[in-house]
């Protein structure tokens, strides 16, 4: 059942395309700015590095959940899942699809910017870019599921996009913090197992009830 | 509750139902039954408050007091088969405008039958009734590049595509043409002969559809 959700907003989005472009395209535009705007110095860039990237990611995921469950909601499809399926997988889908759409690419891009940002200045290897597609990795989906939360509790609200922002930037903050200091300490050459292990932590328990959440949310929603 | 369950009612009943919207009462502790093989009809005043008490039967809209049954077991009871039985037709038309026609169609029919039937069956199915409903040759056509009656058609398509026993329909013979408006009150006949259970609002009467029952709603 999970799998035929996941075929239709899978579809929907591949012609809906431009809507999808816009997150990836804010989020290359953002960090491409910062070298023109502070230094193009490398040991400048890559001491912002991880700051700046995740912090991009965040606000790109952000300005993505706008269109989460909003045009289901609006031309009465979310009602029929709702009547068809049980709400926990019908967010499970979305969620799932939300972020093969917009994580995902935000996950593979993100080497591009670390490259800009000269995040592997002074060492002959790349080990500071897998840490930081690692940490993406690890954080989008959180994103995902938290906003996913805060979207279906709002749906109600027409315009619910500032009222999203303020409801879950504060759950975002955690996920930035250990993202970013994630890469911080792989740039430090320190050990960085500890804050990959709290993304992970952060990730297992938001999977086991965000779902759960936003279901519940939704029906609420919608009645 | 355990009084009524005492009782059977085969269909759906609603016992002691009190249904608001926006914290003012539109309905107190009301008790309808429809029964297995009867068409119901449910007429009233714009604003009376059809849609919130069709809303509520549905499991969309919980009331404020009272239980709606399927079977003799609470709808929301996952035994009781509800959500696989019923097809709620509202007003908005609940297709996606980036699918086509025949993908927002099987898309439904899939998530009803669970993957137990194969496309290209489906597809069968959804090209005879696209002509019937004189669409034919449409599937390939994305949904927003319909007119309203004929988006209002494709919608009516799912009461063939897919096996119920209950319909709840909002207004359905509204937009339709006289030949579709014929095509649909055979096929809710059928239904009904089938042992299905139909409730329907309308604000005209409608000549083709003979009802077992009717029922009101009223403003205060």
């Amino acid at each position: 059942m999970i799998l035929t959700l996941l075929k239709r907003e899978l579809k929907v989005a591949r012609r809906n395309w431009i809507g999808l472009a816009i997150p990836l395209l804010f989020f290359i535009i953002v960090v491409s700015l910062f070298p023109f705007a502070v230094s193009p110095e490398a040991p400048v860039l890559q001491q912002l590095a991880p700051g700046v990237i995740w912090v991009a990611a965040l606000l790109a995921m952000l300005l993505s959940l706008e269109q989460f469950y909003r045009s289901d909601y609006q031309d009465g499809s979310l009602e029929q899942l709702l009547l068809m399926s049980s709400p926990t997988s019908v967010a499970i889908s979305k969620i799932l699809a939300h972020w093969l759409l917009t994580g995902l690419p935000l996950v593979v891009l993100s080497p591009l910017l670390g490259v800009l940002m000269q995040i592997n200045h002074g060492v002959e290897h790349s080990a500071h870019t897998w840490v930081l597609m690692l940490s993406l990795v690890l954080g989008t989906p959180t994103l995902c599921l938290l906003g996913a939360v805060g979207m279906s509790l709002t749906l109600a609200a027409s315009r619910n996009g500032l009222l999203v922002s303020i409801l879950i930037i504060p759950l975002y903050v955690p996920v930035l913090i250990f993202g970013a200091s994630t890469v911080t300490a792989s740039l430090e050459n320190m050990r960085y197992n500890g804050e990959l292990a709290i993304l992970g932590a952060f990730l297992l328990i938001a999977i086991v009830f965000a779902p759960f959440a936003s279901g519940r949310a939704l029906k609420i929603s919608v009645g | 509750m355990s009084q009524s369950q005492d009782i059977q009612f085969d269909g759906l009943y609603a016992h002691e139902l009190t249904v608001s919207r926006s914290e003012q009462i539109l309905l107190e502790d009301a008790d309808l039954h429809l029964a297995p093989s009867t068409i119901t009809y449910l007429y009233g005043e714009n604003g009376a408050g059809k849609t919130s008490l069709m809303r509520c039967l549905a499991g969309l809209l919980q009331p404020e007091h009272g239980t709606v049954y399927w079977n003799n077991k609470p709808i929301n009871h996952p035994e009781s088969g509800f959500c696989s039985d019923l097809i709620f037709l509202a007003h908005s038309l609940s297709m996606k405008n980036e699918l086509t026609i025949a993908e927002n169609l099987a898309f439904y029919a899939q998530l009803r039958l669970k993957d137990r039937v194969t496309t290209t069956v489906l597809k069968t199915q959804i090209s005879q009734v696209l002509i019937d409903l004189g669409i034919g040759g449409l599937e390939r056509r994305m949904f927003a590049e319909l007119s309203a009656g004929q988006q209002h058609k494709v919608a009516l398509a799912r009461l063939v595509l897919e096996p119920a026993k209950i319909w709840i329909l909002d207004e359905p013979f509204v937009n339709l043409d006289h030949k579709t408006r014929g095509w649909l009150a055979a096929k809710t006949l059928e239904f009904k002969k089938q042992g299905g259970t139909v409730l329907f609002t309308s604000h005209h009467h409608i000549d083709e559809l003979p009802v077992d029952q009717k029922v009101g709603v009223e403003h205060e």
